[in-house]
């Protein structure tokens, strides 16, 4: 082969590779911004749920919220279940959770599931959508704990990030709403959610990336689910209200749908840390705070007030300013 | 029972000093030939997630007989480390 053909195949090859980075860049970022509006709408949608009898009168604060949460979690873990069940992949189901990074993730998803996904909507239903914004902080705690224990020191652009975060808190709760007694309860719960969310992320450190991040979610949601409604619901008394929730038919109806959002949101989620980064799609994902709670203000009656608003743009921002230079979307955006 | 096809991936390459994803699905091909997520896209999927985690780079890439464009991939010190920690020894390759 001759000098010029040569050098025609290799620019051939240039722009091809141009052609796969780029998709491989539009899949990453695409993916990681619906993931946080899916998950805006899976947290709208669970608070839909509850607004339905029995789970709009039942008593006490955790059975609503674990009824909800496993219900939603195992439809998610379903919904997986049925899509890699598609793809051929359900053998890869049980090869993972026989390794040692499997193993650890299902750790995690006993931290972000029962925990986390419990608290988030245990303070949903104390503190309305204040609570969401809060438990976007998952990020500084993800910071903060892998520099406690993995010994990553954060740089002064996290630790601003950090400030900046607990200040959008400070400011969110700077006025109670009326008529909510439990505001600064479900305020805490919230920020439980947030810990363990960055617990779970800090597990999945171990040797997470070596794992299909389809797989992960699938075993994540199904575990949460099943161990929300096999252990937690009976242990907070919430048999009666589970049996309840499933004869009345709507409100499981909304959580079915809930759960294919959140499946969804977690794919979504997983895909776009895979592809660019988990500092840009974890920031892209962070996005759902202001998604969940314009949903909320649109749809929900939830009212507008000047400490949700500009407390909400302030966490946001920090919780992108923990996970990425901001400046970085712009700088590879020729790629 | 096999490891999951991912970790199978990178376990491969901490055993060849590199390849291209064909060169990846014919050496996985007697153990996960037959199964349905033996796809092309699949195992590209695999490799390139594998990279953005920054268990294997990317060395070359050319194009083949097809005019194909073929990836060929390399595992790094983190992935080495990772396979090491991780796999079991009965998966490894010698």
């Amino acid at each position: 082969m001759n000098h010029s053909a040569n050098t025609a195949r290799a620019s051939l090859a240039d722009a091809k590779m141009k052609q796969v980075n780029k998709k491989f860049r539009i899949t990453g970022l695409t993916t990681g911004a619906l993931s946080g509006l899916t998950y805006g709408i899976y947290t709208t949608l669970v608070l839909v749920a509850g607004y339905y009898e029995p789970l709009v009168s039942a008593v006490g604060i955790l059975a609503a919220p674990y009824v909800c949460s496993g219900l939603n979690d195992l439809f998610a873990g379903i919904w997986l279940t049925i899509y890699n069940a598609k793809k051929g992949r359900l053998a890869e189901i049980g090869r993972t959770i026989n390794t040692f990074p499997g193993k650890m993730m299902v750790l995690g998803a006993l931290l972000g599931g029962p925990i986390a996904n419990g608290a988030y909507l245990v303070g949903l239903a104390l503190a309305g959508a204040y609570a969401i914004p809060i438990s976007a902080t998952c990020g500084l705690f993800g910071a903060l704990f892998a520099w406690i224990f993995l010994k990553q020191r954060p740089t002064k652009r996290v630790v601003a990030g950090m400030i900046i975060c607990v200040s959008g808190a400070i400011i969110i709760n700077w006025v109670k709403p009326e008529g909510s007694p439990n505001f600064t309860l479900g305020i805490i719960c919230a920020l439980i959610a947030a810990i363990c969310w960055g617990l779970e992320g800090m597990l999945s450190s171990y040797g997470g990336s070596m794992i299909d991040t389809d797989v992960a979610t699938n075993i994540r949601e199904l575990f949460s689910g099943l161990v929300d409604l096999v252990i937690i619901v009976p242990l907070v008394g919430g048999l009666g209200l589970l049996g309840g929730t499933l004869s009345a038919g709507m409100p499981v109806l909304w959580l079915a749908i809930s759960g294919l959002s959140a499946g969804a949101s977690f794919l979504l989620w997983y895909k776009s840390n895979a592809t660019v980064g988990c500092a840009i799609g974890m920031s892209l994902n962070v996005t759902y705070a202001f998604w969940g709670v314009l949903f909320c203000i649109l749809f929900l009656n939830q009212p507008v007030t000047l400490t949700i608003v500009v407390g909400s743009v302030v966490i946001i921002f920090g919780a992108i300013l923990v996970t990425m230079n901001p400046l970085d979307f712009f700088k590879k955006g020729e790629a | 029972m096999l490891l999951p096809a991912r970790m199978a991936v990178l376990n491969y390459l901490s055993s060849v000093e590199n390849a291209d994803v064909n060169e990846i699905m014919e050496a996985m091909r007697p153990l996960y030939g037959k199964e349905r997520q033996f796809t092309k896209d699949a195992y590209l999927d695999h490799v390139m997630s594998l990279e953005a985690n920054g268990l294997c780079s990317l060395i070359r890439y050319e194009l083949d007989d097809k005019d194909e464009l073929s990836l060929r991939f390399a595992i790094n010190d983190d992935g080495r480390a990772a396979v090491e920690k991780y796999v079991p020894a009965k998966y490894r390759n010698k």
